[in-house]
């Protein structure tokens, strides 16, 4: 490997451009400051991609340093073809909310952008941590810019939502406090590898505790039902950057942690919470699908679909299987990209009519081709559509959860369908028929630059549906071995 | 003093330079009643008196003063804390002294003579000499809060403050006398060795001394439920005055306390660590509950004061050095970030009083409301802030020990001071402006915030930095 600390550059490269934002910030200098920045992440974290090796499930790129000296705790960075992956998602969709954001966010500019990158380091830095207390305090971190972007660039229910998600989501992770505290008293150690290994010295009693412990924090950010209800005002009053970050990133941060903590570290206790996790999550599919498909708010509708998406990601994760797993985490980019581009496209018409309802659209496809063009493919993409990025992910879980119980693959396949439902019938309302008359005399289509902010993720959704492989060949490696060293049910 | 040589005036030499200074400027007090000279002076005693405790942090302990005084890694820890606090409060007073009248002299003096007795009772080792180095603090004290004498909040607070503290200090003293009836000495080493043949159970006296001892300190470190003084004081004192009784005179109680317990009663650790479980307990939960419906942000501040001195009282509990050294780290972070929102209260004037004077602030002054927000996340615990790293040492001391059930209970009522602090924060970056841009700050008192913003973002973000020199006694 190269001298050169590319995980800690890619990290805290964001962290200097929301200084320099601070620092010299005028409006006009923000954006182009915090372009250039995600821009530059994006470039300097290059290396990784190309000299990733995908047949190896060891960590790679990895740095240690001496950092808390008298608890023999190292600053240790290294990333697997599971991190890695979230690693790019979140460098792009970085990119993509500056993008969204150059004429949606016109007050105190400089201080969004500072808080977006700020947003942007803690991402990559959680995924880039190769031990606990550093992936704790990355964990933390986010809460506070994503805080600070939906209560002050938010909707009009902005604070009561920024304080329901901090509040919810702190008291989630101070017991994944008293977990990691426990968890480096007995085992001696907070780095995964290590943590996975000395797995046995753990008392199948003190395991269950801390699996709940752990489930706290990963639940609510996941969300898992039934502790989602934060979720429907945080997305729905976010500014359109910070739904992309809470959609794309920060619930597969509660997905990631299981796939790092509770199944290496706590096998006995995932055995004994395992018919738990797989009811919790096919209810979440079930029932976040019905309640999608009574929404009337085109942002909380889908909002909520992410309640039923990431029911399919943790019951994929929970059916501990090879394609369950893999599954699993392409579906977690998946829905990163899918998710994000529908907030990213109701973003973009919002920004327009500035309505959310649905009833006040329709027609849009009269004036906005290009618009719905690309709504049309994300929203079948988000249904599953053979073809396209969902379509492979879902099918993998559903395999995985026939393998399991046959129950719960046709639970599954009950979501799915329910999925297709409300995405048609949203896409329906919105684009098809009559122009609502509301909508005469608006400018609804798409300028360059919002196409070129929808075109990447539109690209990746083609792709990753016509040629899986080329994300789950970074899955293969570590999910093998993460599969191998905790229980098989 | 038995046996008191020349040389043991080395080990007090801090002390004598604040006392020294603290002369000075009453022999001039006529003289400087207009001119910054008595902040100049402050500053730079309390900066001497910080360098020279701190000069060789390393050098083994030496005794003197037949054994009453000590100069070693602790009282040395605490004496550069104490000195740090008493400067940036010095500095935060600036305006407060102008805009209300106090006689500069008799203030400064005044604060001098507190860190002295502060600075005394941490390098004590005996009983006695704890008593009256918190006895020095505390009447410099209770003066300081009613030293704005035509406002009647300041004279009830003072009032309030005296009465309870010196029933306080009755208990104190009265402990002391039942220590010295069981074990014939007050030196804390020989207590430890009079006490270690004793069985606690079957000696109601040897309990109610430690009772009655513990019961003292608990109160000048305001732990429930001997906290009852402190919203009132902090309340009606100048806000300098309130963010130097928060830091400096808890960091020197939690010092004292933590000496006496490790030292004179480390035998009898498994009653005291009931007792100290149960005041960390009742400390975190009713301050945290209290302070969610304050909206005066001094009483707001003072029970979350009362609460952080619940979770720095998790370290003692253990009763091992481990545990010291956590409490220790906690204190130091604690001071920092206490100065700190103080500060920010204080610069902002009368409208940093109310809760609803903060509305808007972060569109009328982002720095000052950044500042803030750090200060307010650090006292929250949240990463990467040295507030973070305060609570996961005496949280994980207190898991060592065996106190799960309260770490648990402690974690989850940072969820509620977290709802109290980001009531603050909501009203800062959420609301629109309700009042005129408060006016530039002085330059010490940015310099203060900056300080110990440094030391808070510093703290947190490399969190061994404090380890090699938080050694317990």
């Amino acid at each position: 490997m190269t001298a050169y600390p590319v995980l800690t550059v890619t990290t805290f490269l964001p962290l200097v451009g929301a200084a320099l934002i601070l620092l010299f910030g005028g409006e006009r200098l923000a954006r182009w400051i915090a372009l250039a920045t995600t821009l530059g992440t994006l470039a300097v974290s290059a290396p990784l991609y190309l000299h990733f090796d995908k047949t190896s499930s060891t960590l790679q790129f990895v740095e240690s340093r001496d950092w808390i000296p008298s608890l023999n705790i190292a600053y240790a960075l290294g990333v697997d073809g599971i991190s890695l992956l979230f690693i790019f998602l979140a460098t792009l969709l970085s990119i993509l909310c500056v993008s969204a954001s150059w004429t949606a966010v016109q007050t105190r500019v400089g201080e969004f952008y500072a808080a977006l990158l700020v947003a942007e380091t803690a991402m990559i830095g959680l995924f880039a941590a190769s031990n606990l207390l550093l992936f704790f305090i990355f964990w933390e971190l986010i809460l506070v810019p994503l805080f600070l972007l939906i209560g002050v660039w938010g909707g009009p229910e902005r604070v009561y939502a920024a304080v329901k998600f901090l509040i919810f989501t702190l008291a989630g992770s101070v017991l994944m406090l008293v977990g990691i505290i426990v968890l480096y008293i007995t085992l001696g150690t907070l780095d995964f590898k290590a943590m996975a290994q000395a797995a046995e010295n753990l008392q199948p009693v003190h395991q269950a505790w801390l699996f709940a412990a752990f489930l706290a924090a990963f639940a609510v950010k996941v969300p898992m039902f039934p502790v989602h209800t934060w979720l429907p005002n945080a997305h729905t009053e976010a500014p359109t950057a910070g739904s992309v970050i809470l959609a794309g990133i920060l619930l597969k941060m509660g997905a990631y942690g299981f796939l790092r903590v509770s199944i290496p570290v706590l096998p006995d206790a995932v055995e004994l919470f395992l018919p738990a996790m797989l009811v919790i999550s096919a209810v979440a599919i079930v029932y976040g699908a019905y309640v999608t498909l009574v929404q009337t708010d085109v942002k909380r509708l889908i909002a909520y679909s992410s309640v039923s998406h990431m029911g399919f990601v943790t019951l994929g994760i929970f059916t501990l299987n090879q394609s369950g797993v893999e599954g699993a985490i392409l579906q977690m980019i998946n829905h990163g990209i899918i998710s994000a581009a529908l907030f990213l496209c109701i973003g973009m018409i919002y920004e327009r009519t500035h309505t959310r309802e649905i009833k006040d659209y329709g027609g849009v496809a009269k004036t906005a081709p290009v618009y719905s063009t690309l709504l049309a493919l994300f929203c079948l993409a988000a249904a599953g559509v053979p073809g396209l990025n969902s379509f492979v992910g879902e099918f993998l879980i559903i395999g995985g959860a026939f393998q399991t119980q046959v129950w719960l693959g046709a639970m599954a396949i009950w979501g799915v369908a329910l999925g297709t439902a409300y995405l048609i019938w949203l896409y329906y309302r919105v684009v098809m028929g009559e122009l609502n008359s509301g909508l005469e005399g608006l400018r609804l289509e798409l300028n360059a630059r919002e196409v070129a902010t929808l075109a990447p993720l539109a690209l990746l959704a083609v792709c990753l549906g016509l040629y899986p492989e080329c994300v789950l060949s970074y899955l293969r490696a570590p999910v093998t071995e993460l599969l191998a060293a905790g229980v098989i049910p | 003093m038995i046996g008191a040589t020349l040389s043991d005036l080395g080990l007090l030499v801090p002390e004598l330079i604040l006392v020294g200074m603290a002369s000075m400027l009453v022999l001039a007090a006529r003289r400087i009643q207009r001119a910054p000279v008595a902040v100049i002076g402050t500053v730079l005693a309390a900066l001497a008196a910080t360098l020279v405790a701190g000069w060789d942090l390393s050098g083994g302990a030496r005794t003197g003063f037949g054994g009453m005084i000590t100069l070693d890694g602790y009282s040395q820890f605490f004496k550069v804390l104490i000195g740090v606090t008493l400067a940036l409060a010095a500095l935060l007073s600036v305006r407060s002294i102008d805009r209300d009248q106090v006689p500069r002299a008799e203030y400064h003096v005044l604060l001098l003579l507190a860190s002295t007795g502060m600075m005394l009772a941490v390098s004590a080792l005996d009983l006695l000499v704890v008593y009256l180095g918190l006895e020095l603090m505390s009447i410099c004290s209770y003066i300081l809060v009613g030293i704005r004498v035509e406002k009647p909040t300041s004279n009830e607070a003072a009032t309030k403050y005296f009465l309870l503290s010196s029933f306080a200090s009755a208990l104190l003293l009265y402990g002391i006398s039942l220590i010295y009836g069981v074990a014939g000495t007050t030196d804390l080493a020989s207590i430890a060795g009079a006490f270690s043949g004793q069985d606690t159970g079957s000696n109601p006296l040897l309990l109610a001394a430690i009772g009655l001892v513990t019961a003292g300190l608990a109160f000048k470190v305001s732990a429930v439920p001997f906290h009852a003084w402190v919203p009132d004081a902090y309340q009606g004192a100048s806000t300098p005055v309130a963010a130097f009784l928060a830091a400096g005179s808890k960091a020197a109680g939690l010092a004292v306390l933590g000496r006496v317990c490790l030292v004179a009663f480390g035998s009898e650790a498994d009653v005291l660590s009931v007792f100290l479980a149960g005041l960390a307990a009742l400390s975190i939960v009713v301050g945290s509950f209290i302070a969610l419906s304050q909206t005066d942000m001094k009483r707001l501040l003072a029970y979350s004061s009362i609460t952080h001195v619940g979770y720095a009282l998790l370290g003692l509990m253990a009763g091992t050095p481990e545990g010291v050294s956590a409490t220790m780290t906690y204190a130091f972070f604690y001071v920092f970030m206490t100065i700190g929102t103080f500060g920010v209260i204080s610069a902002l004037g009368e409208r940093g009083e109310h809760l609803d004077g903060y509305q808007g602030l972060a569109s009328q002054r982002p720095g000052t409301a950044v500042l803030m927000l750090i200060f307010l996340l650090s006292l929250t615990g949240i990463p990467p802030t040295a507030g973070f790293v305060a609570k996961f040492v005496v949280i994980m001391s207190a898991v060592r020990a065996g106190f799960v059930v309260l770490a648990v209970l402690a974690v989850a009522c940072s969820v509620v001071t977290a709802f109290i602090y980001m009531r603050v924060v909501v009203l800062m970056y959420m609301k629109e402006p309700q009042e005129e841009a408060p006016s530039r700050f002085p330059v010490a008192v940015s310099a203060a915030l900056a300080v110990a913003a440094l030391v808070t973002v510093v703290g947190g973000i490399s969190p061994g930095i404090l380890a090699p020199w938080a050694v317990s006694p």
